[in-house]
């Protein structure tokens, strides 16, 4: 959403950029022939994430860590104070609106909750662009100098971690 | 004067200056943490490190004195990766979740320096371990998992007003902030004044009341002055959209240099009185709303027909008004309507004998700078710990440093239990006892100056029996007294409440004798009452109010409160009118109820117990149909045909002052 933020400048990096894959197209990854520049958002909160961070990382030449989330972990990561198990109990088995005798599901094709964390401690990210979220502005001005072939420098008004 | 190098720019600065101020005076930033102009330097964050050539390693410049021939780097690319380091450190220690914290945005001192070091994120995690949030206190809420241990709070509560409530207990990883022995902060020795919340760079330290309400850039920010007693503390008041969010000290602050306490910082915004918005006349026992010409042309037409009457109207003010209003008040009342009843609330109990006594020692006071380096402090008839709260921590911060502190008074106290000597007097026996004390001196020999006394024996036995107190106590104050360097003494109420003259002598011809006063210091202050006590005293508005059968009672009230023994003397009256903002048991007896402004509402000038002129400024607009305290006034002179002229600077000069006003 805050992508969208940035209004019809979008279509100026779209002119500059191909934009192979994202949640809301047909293709949702990078495929194996791999992209320039990953902008990858959200916390590592599960094995499945790591998945994604470990794939992005491996196909994209520069990853950028985008939001508080990926660059700190983020709200998700309050869960940290208690451990993934205490949390996990709490939302399936205590929450009053669970029905009795409900259960932490546990099929064994769900991802495996883990320690929040951000994206950095899990590979090696190239840019960190902090923001909850990072405003329009900010995310216009990584992108475009992304694809100018140009290293974005937040700092002043384009620098913010909340 | 010690010269030396920074960035490459020649520096000169005087010996025993930090490499910190030395660089701030030259106008070079270098980025700190725990460092503040009013505090003495910490060197705890470790953020200000610069590099010194010849030096083993990066040296805290706020710790650091400066050398001749110095060179120092201040923005080396070690430095910055150092700083960089510092800050990661710094954010790892604790729990630092800046989406959701007020302060974040702008108003964290620790966000800003990382901005400052254009750092994205910082590369290691926080330990997640869950420190306690404290919100016992009214007044603010302290977050350990936003505290970097700079001390900044622990100093101010110590070292700027002598309370020393804060500290830090345990070590390492597990340091925290606490109060006293580690209690909750509601139950603590904690006075409420709130400079630590003032000076905490992070969101550890919230103000309750104005959380989230706005960041200090939506803020307007209104220079004043304190209007809550004779010390007269500068402060900042912090409007949004014409609402009062917060009260800070302002460090420029002339007499405070950024102290409030909390009838300074909190009490202002924590009004629960009900405001009047409109003007009303008593019609067939009621209150009833009336517009401005109404209620202005009934009280004119009142007072006008009993001008010269001299029992006709007793007017009386309070001394939260501004100098020009007390002038307006006094002229009109007592020059124009020559009612022989004009007087303030404080009814010159705070002044009167002080300033009587000036008239024979004109300025024989002193100022409150005099207490910053007093050795010996002496406070007879004061609850100045209580009532005028920053006026005494300009002397409590310094009992740990050696000041002697001396407390006379019939009641116990707080102060007592810091005090070397603490006198519990019989009431009634000050003249007597202050007489003992002259006595001990001069038989001891310990005089400054030469004072003839006859027969100080008796002197002495009466002091004892009189105050009830033992003759080792008596001499062991004497003693103290007089073999300071820098002695003070301080008197209030306890002592002019007893309206005797002679009384304010004795005591200056004390600090004469023991070198409170002499040619070059004047150790000698009396802490005087509300904010404009002085200007009362100076007008004139100082004599008792007892009401003598006058038909119409006028009581320019504002937004004070009303005593029960003022309540109980004017319900004897005929007719009273009420200048006044709330409703009280005042309005409930008025027969006129003129609604004006509060005191961030109007502005005015103030003078303070040592003498020093101040304006208080308007900070917000009162509610519509509220009419500023002055201009009410000048409304009713002008109803009864009465033109006003007196210019209160003037108007202050028709008595002697106690005290040198500049």
């Amino acid at each position: 959403m805050s992508l969208l933020d940035m209004d019809e400048r979008i279509l100026k990096i779209v002119e500059l950029a191909d934009l192979r894959s994202t949640p809301i197209t047909d293709l949702k990854e990078p495929d194996a022939s791999g992209v320039d520049v990953g902008v990858l958002e959200g916390g590592i909160n599960n094995t499945a994430n790591e998945e994604v961070a470990h794939k992005m990382r491996d196909r994209a030449k520069i990853l950028v860590a985008l939001g508080d989330c990926a660059v700190f972990g983020g709200i998700p990561a309050m869960r940290n104070f208690c451990g993934a198990e205490a949390a996990l109990k709490r939302a399936y088995v205590e929450a009053e609106s669970n029905e009795p005798g409900s259960q932490v599901p546990n099929d064994p094709e769900l991802a495996t909750m883990t320690k929040t964390r951000a994206i950095h401690e899990v590979v090696p990210v190239d840019f960190n662009v902090p923001g909850c979220p990072p405003d329009a502005d900010v995310i216009f001005h990584v992108l475009s100098e992304l694809a100018q072939g140009r290293k974005p420098d937040l700092k002043d008004d384009l620098l913010h971690w909340h | 004067m010690v010269q030396l190098t920074i960035n490459g720019k020649l520096v000169e600065a005087l010996e025993g200056t930090t490499v910190l101020r030395a660089a701030q005076m030259a106008g070079i930033h270098i980025p700190t943490l725990c460092d503040h102009k009013e505090l003495t330097p910490y060197g705890g964050c470790r953020l200000c490190i610069v590099d010194v050539e010849g030096a083993r390693v990066p040296m805290a410049s706020c710790t650091l004195p400066v050398n001749n021939g110095m060179v120092v780097h201040t923005n080396s690319d070690t430095i910055k990766k150092s700083r960089e380091f510092i800050l990661s450190m710094l954010f790892s220690e604790r729990n630092h979740f800046c989406p959701f914290c007020q302060v974040s945005g702008g108003d964290c001192e620790l966000q800003n320096a990382a901005y400052h070091e254009e750092m994205t994120h910082w590369p290691i995690q926080p330990g997640w371990s869950d420190f306690t949030v404290d919100t016992t206190h009214p007044y603010f809420i302290l977050d350990n998992n936003r505290c970097i241990l700079c001390r900044r709070c622990v100093r101010a509560c110590g070292d700027l007003v002598g309370n020393f409530t804060l500290s830090v207990a345990e070590r390492g990883a597990a340091s925290m902030v606490v109060a006293d022995i580690d209690v909750p902060l509601g139950e603590s020795s904690c006075i409420k004044c709130g400079t630590c919340v003032q000076v905490c760079p992070t969101g550890a330290l919230i103000d309750r009341a104005s959380v989230y309400q706005a960041h200090d850039n939506q803020l307007e920010e209104i220079k004043s002055v304190c209007v809550g007693c004779s010390v007269g503390c500068s402060t900042k008041i912090m409007v949004r959209n014409n609402r009062i969010v917060r009260i800070e000290g302002d460090w420029d602050g002339a007499v405070n240099h950024g102290l409030l306490c909390e009838h300074g910082r909190y009490d202002p915004t924590n009004e629960s009185r009900k405001r009047i918005t409109t003007p009303q006349i008593r019609k067939n026992g009621k209150l009833e709303p009336v517009t401005w010409e109404e209620a202005l042309s009934t009280v004119a037409n009142k007072l006008q027909p009993l001008t010269g009457d001299k029992n006709g109207i007793a007017a009386i003010a309070s001394t939260r008004l501004s100098a020009e209003t007390l002038t307006a008040f006094k002229e009109l009342f007592a020059d124009k309507l020559q009612s022989t009843l004009v007087t303030s609330i404080e009814e010159g109990i705070p002044t009167a004998s002080v300033t009587r006594f000036a008239e024979k020692h004109e300025a024989f006071e002193g100022k409150l700078d005099v207490l910053r380096n007093a050795d010996t402090v002496l406070c007879i008839g004061t609850n100045i710990h209580r009532s005028h709260m920053v006026a005494g921590f300009l002397f409590k911060r310094n009992l740990p440093k050696g000041t002697r502190l001396i407390t006379i008074d019939p009641e116990s106290s707080e102060l007592d239990d810091m005090a070397n000597v603490a006198l519990k007097t019989k009431r009634g026996s000050d003249l007597a006892l202050i007489r003992g004390l002259q006595a001990i001196i001069v038989k001891e020999g310990l005089g400054r100056t030469p004072l003839n006394l006859t027969d100080a024996g008796s002197l002495i036995e009466q002091a004892v029996s009189a105050a009830g107190v033992s003759y080792e106590e008596l001499s062991q104050t004497a003693q103290l007294l007089a073999r300071s360097i820098s002695p003070v003494i301080l008197f209030g109420k306890g002592i002019t409440a007893q309206r005797d003259e002679a009384l304010v002598e004795e005591l200056y011809r004390l600090a004469v004798l023991v070198g409170a006063v002499d040619s070059e210091r004047h150790g000698l202050l009396s802490i005087k009452g509300e904010a404009n006590s002085l200007v009362a005293s100076l007008l004139g508005l100082d004599t008792a109010f007892e009401l003598n059968g006058q038909q119409v009672v006028y009581v320019a009230l504002g937004d004070d409160y009303v005593s029960k023994s003022l309540i109980e003397r004017v319900s004897k009256a005929p007719y009273v009118v009420a200048q006044t903002c709330y409703e009280s048991k005042l309005t409930e007896q008025a027969d006129v109820v003129l609604p004006v402004t509060m005191w961030a509402e109007q502005e005015g000038h103030y003078i303070n117990l040592d003498g020093r002129t101040q304006s208080a400024q308007k900070a917000i607009n009162a509610p519509e149909n509220v009419r500023d305290n002055l201009l009410v006034l000048n409304e009713i002179a002008t109803r009864t045909n009465m033109t006003m002229a007196a210019d209160w600077q003037k108007a202050i000069l028709t008595r002697k002052s106690s005290v040198t006003l500049n």
